[in-house]
This record gives structure tokens, sequence and C-alpha cells, in this order.
């Protein structure tokens, strides 16, 4: 199975019991969520709390629903026509699938970085600091300053802070996935969502990334979609394995990855299918 | 020969055949209408023709060349003429002016009969503000009745263009705000009355007002009628080809040439000059004559107003349709209409413009807004303005059509990613996928342009005018004045070469307007173009 890190076992230190959180430990609680496409139903009944501060995984083979579920965390399944959805998922206590609240708040404390990097055809600069704009924030200063945290948290800084106002197309896939973390966490969310970040990345990047997703956990609560096991077991303290719209088992890292509880989990971080 | 189909060779041959004839049409078109319309500012050679007619008389003709025609000789048997043994006759097109002399402008003569040609370097060709030029050879000089040596002509001619320039400067600008002031102050107090506010102070006022404008304007027209004296102070004596003498005032003349003294650089220099006054000065003699100013500044102003309503109309119907739309039925048939509104002829529009825009809306306005002025229409009447919307909606569909296809382009990831962001749909619209459409917005603006320069149909019905006395644009408040008629280059062409007393000698003028017709329209598309290409390149990296 997989070899135990000298990294797993500090996240072991931090062990928490995910069936019996406290209101405090939660950022993010899904209870009895179904999603539906039209007919087909993506979603069957998941409930799991999502504790603060820490990075959590969802993991399975393609199309076990775990990028829709990440989807519904900040509303993007909305933008899908024809996509239905049941249940609940709290932030605060707060139920974001109600009628009343505002989407757009909603996605600004819940930043999202997605497959491809995607920054937009502007300056470095501008990238980054976008979601300020769009809260009304142009104090140059207030800016420059979001600018140079946001692009050292995502371990960007050294790179870019001669070119600043070059266009981010110029830069490196690596690097412009970096540019979009750094774009998600300049307007501070309290959860970021990153949707499979490497796969469209080389080795190296892939690493720097994952050193990076490290740093976030200690200001974010970190929600990841990987299909890469190993990823998944660096960088998370918790592991959800979905299969087939279902989440089969939700433990911490170490305890899925040693001793899974289910059958089919074992089979499949097994490499029995997938 | 199978295997040479199969090879594909065909379909190359065929497809770079179908290029080439599309660039030989062009180049041929570009040539015909450079070398016609250019050839009309190059100085020509003047001509004396002493010839001895077929009755045996002596008859001698000056004038350029326009034309030279190869004719079968039964064909002019029924004029009498009869060149013994000869099948065909040459004969040319003689441009000869002296409109006061001759009741036509030009006239064929026989190449038989044609004893000697000459091209006396005395010979000038005299160019007047009325009648046409003046083909002759100077005899005296006249400055204020006395005879003078021909050295001081070129000083007499400056100092009388140099007045004649005073004069129409004092005429339209100084005496055209004083009409036009005292105008407004005539629709103020209709105005007042209409609305029974006219108080015996405000009429007094008015008056007072009024006359001080005419005081002032006596004044003007005294000084004007004082140049006037000044400038027909001198005269000149030009004898013609059949030995008359005319007497022709200064006042009248706007160039003298010795096209025959000029070496090749000097003709160059006057063909510039010829090229520049033709673009820089006003139409004269209904428009055969003088340069296309007008219509120029028309054609671009409207050009530029169609494009200032077109895009962003354009880019919201765009935007509505893409964006925010529902897919139903009801959208796909808007979509419909909308391509098929390309479709329609421009003459409809024209005919739209006039029933709807002119009569309706103008009228309306007219009756909200100008009851002082009625019933003589201001917005009810063909005018720039309706012309420039009437283009703007027969123009309407390429630009929705581009602009969508545009959106359409636009990765989702990057809608996605402003969304993520906390941007609302409004938000991530204006800051991200407009500028990202912003070189399909202006490929459509493009095409919109060039359709638009090039029409002329729909504008004869809502605003285009053989003659219009006032630019659209001058130094009167409110300065653009959208309720103008205007004059458009691409009627000019028409006008000049159907509807002019003289269509032989606008032929060479209509081939020059439609080269700088042409020239024009290839200068907005180039600029619009040099403008999305700069956009293009901004956005280039994100197609891939």
């Amino acid at each position: 199975m997989i070899t135990v890190s000298p990294q797993n076992i500090a996240n072991s230190e931090s062990k928490i019991d995910l069936a019996n959180l406290s209101p405090e430990q939660k950022a993010l609680d899904i209870n009895n969520l179904n999603l539906f496409y039209g007919e087909k139903q993506a979603l069957n009944d998941i409930s799991m709390a999502i504790p603060k501060g820490q990075v959590t995984a969802f993991i399975g083979p393609s199309g076990c629903g775990k990028s829709t579920l990440l989807r519904c965390i900040n509303r993007m399944n909305d933008l899908v026509d024809g996509c239905r959805i049941e249940g609940q998922i709290n932030l605060h206590g707060q139920n974001i699938y109600e009628k009343h609240v505002d989407v757009a708040a909603l996605r600004r404390k819940v930043g999202m970085v997605f497959q491809r990097p995607n920054p937009f055809p502007k300056s470095i600069y501008e990238n980054v600091v976008y979601g300020l704009r769009i809260m009304g924030e142009n104090n140059r200063r207030v800016l420059d300053e979001a600018v140079e945290k946001s692009l050292k948290a995502a371990a960007l800084w050294n790179e870019v802070k001669d070119r600043l106002h070059e266009s981010a197309l110029g830069l490196s896939g690596g690097q412009q996935q970096r540019l979009v973390i750094a774009r998600a966490i300049a307007i501070e969310p309290e959860v970021l969502l990153l949707d499979e970040p490497t796969s469209a990345l080389d080795p190296i990047s892939t690493l720097t990334i994952e050193e990076l997703i490290n740093d976030l956990k200690k200001q974010f609560t970190v929600v990841i979609v990987t299909h890469n096991m190993q990823q998944a077991a660096r960088v998370s303290d918790q592991t959800a394995f979905m299969y087939m719209g279902d989440l089969i088992e939700y433990s911490d890292t170490n305890t899925l990855f040693t001793t899974p509880a289910k059958k089919k989990t074992e089979d499949y971080i097994t490499g029995r299918y997938g | 020969m199978n295997k040479w189909f199969k090879s594909g060779s065909p379909w190359i041959w065929l497809s770079a055949g179908g290029v080439s004839l599309s660039l030989i049409s062009v180049l041929g078109l570009l040539y015909l209408i450079a070398s016609n319309g250019l050839s009309y500012f190059w100085p020509s050679t003047l001509y004396q023709f002493d010839m001895v007619n077929q009755k045996g008389e002596n008859v001698t003709v000056i004038g350029e060349i326009y034309d030279r025609v190869t004719v079968p000789a039964e064909q002019l048997a029924h004029l009498d003429m009869d060149f013994k043994g000869e099948d065909s006759v040459e004969r040319l097109l003689i441009k000869t002016g002296n409109r006061e002399l001759v009741p036509l402008d030009f006239r064929w003569i026989m190449v038989p009969e044609i004893v000697k040609t000459t091209t006396p370097k005395d010979l000038v060709v005299i160019e007047r503000r009325t009648n046409g030029n003046f083909y002759g050879f100077i005899e005296s000089l006249y400055l204020d009745g006395k005879e003078v040596s021909h050295e001081r002509m070129d000083e007499m001619l400056d100092r009388v263009t140099e007045l004649q320039g005073q004069m129409e400067e004092l005429q339209k600008v100084d005496i055209g705000a004083i009409n036009y002031q005292i105008e407004r102050l005539r629709l103020k107090e209709r105005k007042y009355r209409l609305k029974d506010e006219l108080t015996a102070e405000r009429e007094q006022a008015i008056a007072q007002e009024l006359k001080t404008l005419q005081q002032d304007y006596i004044v003007l027209e005294q000084k004007l009628m004082a140049m006037r004296d000044q400038v027909s102070r001198d005269h000149m004596n030009v004898r013609a080809m059949d030995g008359q003498v005319v007497k022709i005032g200064f006042e009248k003349i706007l160039k003298i040439q010795t096209n025959n003294q000029f070496g090749f650089f000097e003709k160059l220099g006057t063909f510039f000059v010829q090229i520049a006054n033709f673009i820089i000065d006003d139409p004269r003699e209904a428009n055969t004559e003088g340069g296309v100013f007008p219509a120029i500044f028309g054609t671009v102003l409207m050009v530029l107003l169609m494009t200032v309503i077109v895009s962003p109309l354009g880019v919201v119907a765009a935007i509505y349709l893409h964006e925010y739309a529902g897919k139903n039925a009801f959208t796909k048939l808007l979509r419909i209409a909308v391509i098929n509104l390309a479709g329609v002829p421009s003459i409809v529009y024209g005919v739209f413009g006039l029933g709807f825009f002119v009569y309706m809306v103008g009228g309306s306005i007219d009756q909200l807004f100008y009851p002082e002025t009625l019933p003589a229409p201001t917005f009810g009447t063909p005018g720039v303005m309706w012309s420039a919307i009437t283009l703007a909606i027969l123009t309407l569909p390429v630009v929705i059509v581009s602009t969508e296809e545009g959106l359409a382009r636009i990765p989702s990831a990057m809608r996605h990613g402003s969304l993520a962001l906390g941007a609302t749909k409004a938000e991530t619209l204006w800051r991200i996928i407009l500028p990202i459409a912003s070189p399909a917005i202006m490929t459509g603006i493009i095409l919109a342009i060039a359709r638009a320069a090039g029409e002329v149909a729909p504008l004869m019905l809502v605003g285009v005018v053989k003659m219009a006395p006032n630019l659209p644009l001058d130094g009167n408040f409110p300065f653009l004045h959208l309720d103008r008629k205007f004059m458009h280059l691409g009627f000019h062409i028409y006008d000049v070469g159907f509807q002019s007393p003289n269509v032989e000698a606008a032929r060479p003028l209509v081939y020059a307007t439609a080269l700088l017709l042409v020239t024009i329209i290839v200068a907005l598309n180039m600029t619009a173009v040099s403008i999305r290409n700069r956009l293009r390149e901004k956005y280039r990296m994100l197609e891939h």
C-alpha cells in the first residue's frame, strides 16, 4: 500500500474525530445532497462535514461525481442547464442553497481554482486584483499590498515581481496555475476549492503546487479534487472516496489509505479499477 | 487522366484560378478608376488644328484631345461627308470650351480634314468661375481700364484671388452668422408668441437685438459691395479660335495655365495642386467643376455617425441574444429574422427610413420641440441624422452576427473564472467578456462601415442632396447640425455622371470621384482593421 511519509504523520497529529465535529470545527456541512442532471442523478444522498483549516481530498474514478460535488460548494453548478439540487450545504450554519442567498457573495467566501489554468487576458497585476476591484477596492496601496501578499502566498512573487504589468498569458502553465491560486486567495476566501489543479501541469509544477497547498491550509480550508491517489495521500488530512455518485468512505487520509474500511475503497487504492 | 483527378491537382488549379480571377478584377477595377480619374488632373497639351472642312472652308480649332475613335465612312455619309476611297475615318473629340461663343463644350473633328497640328506656346486655358474653360491667346491686359504689360498678369490674378477669398469668407462666415442669428431671433419671437409669453419687454429686447444685427448686416454688405467693385477692376482681352476677341473680367478667372510651356515637373506640380483643389474646393457649375469637399465631408460624417449609432445597438442586441435570452423557438426565430434583415434590398430601408424616421419620428419631434418653425420642418425632413440612423438599421445585422460569433468563441473557463471570484454576470460581461470579444465586435463594425459607405440608394430618400448650401458642421451653435441635408460621394458620382447638363465633360470627374470614394472607404476600413489587429494581438494567446 502507500508508504507513510513523515508528512502524513505530521497530519495525523492534528487528527480529529470526523464523525463528531463541533460546529466551530466545521467549515462546511453537507446534508443529504442529491444532484440531478435532467433525469440522471449524479450525486446520491451525500452527507459529510469538512473540517476547518485542513485539506480534504475527494478521490474516485472518472465520472464518480467528485468534481460535481466540489462545484456544488460554490454553486458553480447553477451555470449548468437542467441541473437540480436537493439537500443542504451549510456554511456557518447557513444553507447556501436557500433562495435569498447572494451567489456572488458566496463565491467570494468560497474561492475556486479550475483544472486548466484560466488567467484573464490582462496583466499579472490586474489578474490578482480582479476580485478586489469587483468588490470596489481601487486604492492603489491596498491593491499593491494585496498583490504582493497573494503572490507570495502562491509562491510566485519571486518569479514575476519584475513583470507585474506584463500579460499573464505569457506565463508558463505552472506559473499560470499559481497565479490563478493567487487570484483566488487575494479576496481572502474562507474555503478554497481546487478542481484537479495539477492535472494539466508537468511534475515539477505539480510539486510546487502541492507544497503550496500545504502552506495554504494555515489560512484557508482547502478542498481538493484529484484523480491522483499519491497526491491525495501527500497533501490531504482527510480523504473522501466516491464511486458512481455515492460517498463510499470518508476518513482521515492515513486510515483511508492504510486500513480502508470498505472493499470498494481497497480495490480502488490498490489499483483494481479506476 | 483519372490519376490526375485523384491527385487533387484540378482542385488546386480551380481554386488558384478563382483567386487569380478575383485578384485580376480588383486590380483591373482599381486600374480603370485610377487611370481615368487621375488623367483628369494631368495638365493636357493644348492643340491648335488648322483644317479645311468638306465645304472647302478654313477652320481653326483649339482645345484638348478628350477621345479618339475610328468610325466607318458610310456612317458619316448621311452628314454629307465624303472621304474618298477610305473605309473608315478617325475622329477626335476636342474640348473647345468657350461657352459664350459655341453652345457645346465639345466638338468632333475628322482627322483627314486636318491640315496642320501645332501646339503654340502662348496658347492658354483659362479656368473660370462660370461658363467653363476658355481656350485662346491673351491679346492684352487692362488694369483699371489702362493697358499694361503681360508680366503683370500673375500679380493681378493674385490680387483678385485674395479679394475673392475675403469676399467668400465675409459672405459665408460673417454674413452667414448674422443671418443665422436673425433667423433664431425670429424663431424665438414666434416661440414666445405661440406660448403666449410675448411680453412687451421681450418684444422690445428682440426688436433691439434685431436692429443691431441689421445694422451690422448693412455695414458688412457695404463692405462686400466695395470689394465687389474692387474685384472687377481689371480685365483682359482674349482671342478665341475663330479670331473673335472676348473680354474676360479678372473676377471670373480662377486660373490661367500655359500648359504647352510646362516641362514634366511643372506638369507634375500642377497635377498635385489640381488634386488638392479637387479635395478641398466646393463644387461649381452644377457639380461638373470644382471640388468635392462637401461630399467628402458628408460621407465621412454620415459614416461616423452611423458607426456611433450601430456599434452600441448591435453589441447590446447581440449580448442579449447570446447571454440572456433563453434558447427557445422564439429566440431562434429572432435570430433568423436578424440574419434575413441583412438580405433586404437597401432601397427598402430608404423607404422605411423616410416613412418611419423622417415623417413619423421627425414629424413628432418637430411638433414637440420645434413648433415655432412649422410649417417648415426641422427634423421632419430628410437629413444627415436620419441617413445615419437608416444606415445603422441597415448594418445592424452585420454587427449583431459577428458580435454573437465572437461571444460564442470565448472559452467558458473565462466566464467561470470570473464568476468564481464573486463577480456577477454583468461584471463578468463588462470586465472580461466584452474586452475579449472586442476584435469580433470590430470585425462587425468594419463590415458595417464597408457596407454603409458604399450605400447610395437609401440615402437618396433620407438625406442626400445634389447641392447642400451648408456643411452639417459649422461655427454657429450648436455646431453639429444633424437636421441638415448633406452631400455624399456616391450620390455625387450618380449626379455628375447621369444628371449633369454636360455628361461628356463630367466623365473624368465620375472616375475621379469614384477613386476618391474608394480611397476613403479603404482608409476608413484600414483604420478599423488596424484597431482590430491591435486588439487581436492583445488577446492572441487565448486562441489555442
